[in-house]
């Protein structure tokens, strides 16, 4: 019994398949008659040729720009592996002869990246944090306020953005001198909580921007509904900026991790406290002091940083940020989509 | 019931200054930020801008006046070169930018296989960073062999069909392209993020009135994201203007080291004031412009 049922429904399954292929057939037969019916000439219409044309060219824009995008990082990535003597030959390029993965342990180990990752880790998720929340709240309030002084706050924030950190730097520093906070974290990480900090100024105005094209309607219906200025605030128009806190987020972090200026300076007499790119130009430093007595290279032998281990290191600072950025990828780039910065 | 009556005649006037109150309780983190974080060493600055140091430290110093300004207007070589070059570089690749950048967003906007990874793609070179690793990449001689070989070729050919000075603009136009584009990745995203915004109701709409895509682009398209050019064009002159790769940037980071401070506070002062105004101008033409929904 229970067979029949089974070749029943596969005869049934089979017959289905079949109608739809003559279907198919069918509608096919008959989008040839009348394709018969229209000239040759006409069959192919401008439209379909446009339209291939400008795909095949999208794609190949597409792809040349793709290649200069990851140009540096495909290099960054291939001479990392390659050895000393890949690295002197010039026609080696793309293929290195043999792959070094010691150059990997080298740089682990010339920059004593596991005891220097906390600090970047540490520093770079709290200031983003402070950027996020502090931020949106001040890029709302100049978006959805109006009151005394507000063009002027603004003109500041624009300012804060312009005013290059190397001009503001010794007084910043004297002044954190006599608070004593120097050879802390506190300068990298209060400034954040303040709307300042590294490129505050732009996170505020993308909030701005954000909220200046949101319609009002949601904002007057909940405070009809008897709603504070804060609980709309963090019940209703935050959470509709999630995306641009997303944008913000991925934005603060790559910033704080790459930048090695302020640190640099406000740490520098405690190097423990250092943060991991600080730890980076050292080594292109002895890279440099190797290169300019090229001549000597043989007398330098026992200083083993070349080329290809400045790269990895490069490589394994930025690896943190790939992982990272690979978990929120799809997220950001969904909010991204779905950010409306634009509003309508 | 008078009271009551009172309240509601009272309740206008109230509104408008509780919401000037709430508004400042808004921006009061960045007015406290600027006290502490700002305001003081920017005046700080602007004094050693005019002033002479007596002692390294720094501690110590005395009004000159003018004299650092005069010095670089009069006797520095190569302040005002450098200047210049930079206000060109900046006036130059705004533009270039943000259209390079509209059109790769433009491009990667479209509903096509693979936007995922040509989208993360064009967002690789935000993650290699601003500072010292894109920097040293480019020093290395990753930027240079991408510049290189595409100049050398096409410099000959370039030289050879249109005569010598256009085609240095053309090649000079090259290699500056590939290092704009690294540089465009936070621009791409962000116009990206404004053109997902847009609904496609309205595209429809035009669709069925006949408009053609050209027409869609500038009478939808453009005025919509008009908030984010104007993001992106601050953004951009002040990535510009504060690149740390810069020269004007870092003869003043050098100043500190070298203990002419003061010279080099001058230097930024002169150079700050200029690309505000610059863009000041620009965010003032963009509000005529730009396109939102308003103040109430």
């Amino acid at each position: 019994m229970a067979k029949n049922i089974a070749k029943e429904y596969m005869e049934n399954r089979a017959e289905k398949r079949n109608e739809k292929r003559i279907n198919k057939q069918m509608e096919k037969e008959a989008r040839k008659q009348l394709r018969a019916m229209i000239p040759l000439k006409d069959r192919i219409t401008k439209k379909l040729v446009k339209k291939i044309i400008i795909a095949i060219l999208i794609y190949l824009v597409l792809f040349d720009l793709a290649f200069v995008f990851l140009y540096p990082f495909i290099t960054m990535i291939i001479d990392s592996v390659k050895s000393e003597a890949d690295l002197l030959n010039s026609t080696v390029k793309w293929i290195p002869s043999s792959i070094e993965w010691s150059n990997y342990k080298v740089a682990f180990e010339g920059l004593q990246y596991s005891k220097y990752i906390w600090n970047s880790v540490f520093v770079t998720a709290v200031a983003t944090i402070g950027h996020a929340f502090v931020c949106s709240f001040i890029g709302y309030g100049l978006a959805r306020y109006k009151f005394p002084g507000k063009n002027l706050i603004f003109v500041g924030v624009v300012l804060s953005m312009l005013v290059p950190t190397q001009v503001l730097i010794f007084p910043l520093y004297q002044t954190y001198g006599q608070w004593h906070w120097l050879d802390s974290f506190l300068p990298l990480l209060v400034p954040c909580f303040v709307g300042f900090g590294l490129r505050g100024g732009f996170y505020i105005f993308l909030f701005r921007q954000f909220f200046l094209g949101l319609p009002w309607e949601m904002e007057e219906a909940a405070r009809i509904d008897g709603c504070g200025c804060f609980k709309t605030f963090f019940r209703i128009m935050r959470p509709m900026a999630r995306s641009s806190i997303l944008v913000c987020t991925v934005l603060s972090i790559v910033w704080h991790w790459n930048d090695y200026f302020e640190p640099n300076i406000y740490l520098n007499q405690s190097p423990e406290l250092l943060l991991l790119p600080a730890r980076l130009p050292s080594m292109y430093e002895q890279l440099n002091v190797i290169s300019s007595e090229a001549e000597n290279i043989e007398l330098a032998s026992d200083v083993i940083i070349n080329q290809a281990i400045c790269m990895a290191s490069t490589f394994i600072v930025i690896l943190p940020l790939l992982i990272a950025y690979m978990f929120v990828q799809k997220q950001f780039m969904e909010g991204v989509e779905r950010s409306g910065l634009t509003g309508m | 019931m008078s009271d009551k009556s009172k309240k509601k005649e009272k309740k206008p006037m109230a509104m408008k200054t509780r919401r000037s109150i709430e508004g400042f309780i808004f921006v009061l983190p960045w007015l406290i930020g600027a006290a502490l974080f700002f305001i003081y060493p920017l005046f700080q600055s602007i004094r050693y801008s005019f002033s002479e140091m007596d002692s390294l430290a720094g501690t110590k110093m005395h009004w000159v006046g003018l004299a650092n300004y005069s010095y670089l207007f009069n006797r520095s070589t190569t302040y005002i070169p450098k200047f210049l070059a930079q206000i060109k570089n900046t006036v130059i690749n705004t533009p270039i930018t943000l259209v390079f950048s509209l059109i790769i967003a433009m491009l990667v906007n479209r509903d096509m296989k693979g936007k995922g990874a040509f989208r993360t793609i064009f967002f690789i070179p935000v993650l290699l960073g601003t500072g010292f690793i894109m920097e040293s990449l480019l020093g290395v001689g990753v930027g240079e062999v991408v510049t290189n070989s595409s100049d050398s070729m096409l410099t000959s050919i370039l030289m050879q069909s249109i005569g010598g000075t256009f085609a240095t603009y053309v090649t000079e136009f090259l290699s500056r392209i590939t290092i704009i584009l690294w540089k465009s990745g936070v621009q791409i995203i962000l116009f990206l993020a404004g053109l997902q915004g847009i609904s496609s109701s309205l595209y429809e709409a035009s669709r069925v009135d006949g408009a053609t895509e050209w027409e869609n682009f500038w009478k939808i398209t453009l005025p919509l994201i008009s908030p984010i050019i104007l993001l992106n064009i601050i953004y951009t002159m002040i990535d510009s203007f504060t690149d740390s790769s810069n020269e004007l940037m870092a003869d003043i980071e050098k100043s500190v080291e070298t203990g002419t401070l003061c010279r080099g506070a001058a230097m930024g002062w002169l150079y700050f004031a200029f690309t505000f105004v610059i863009c000041l101008l620009a965010i003032l033409v963009m509000k005529k412009l730009t396109f939102n929904q308003g103040e109430r």
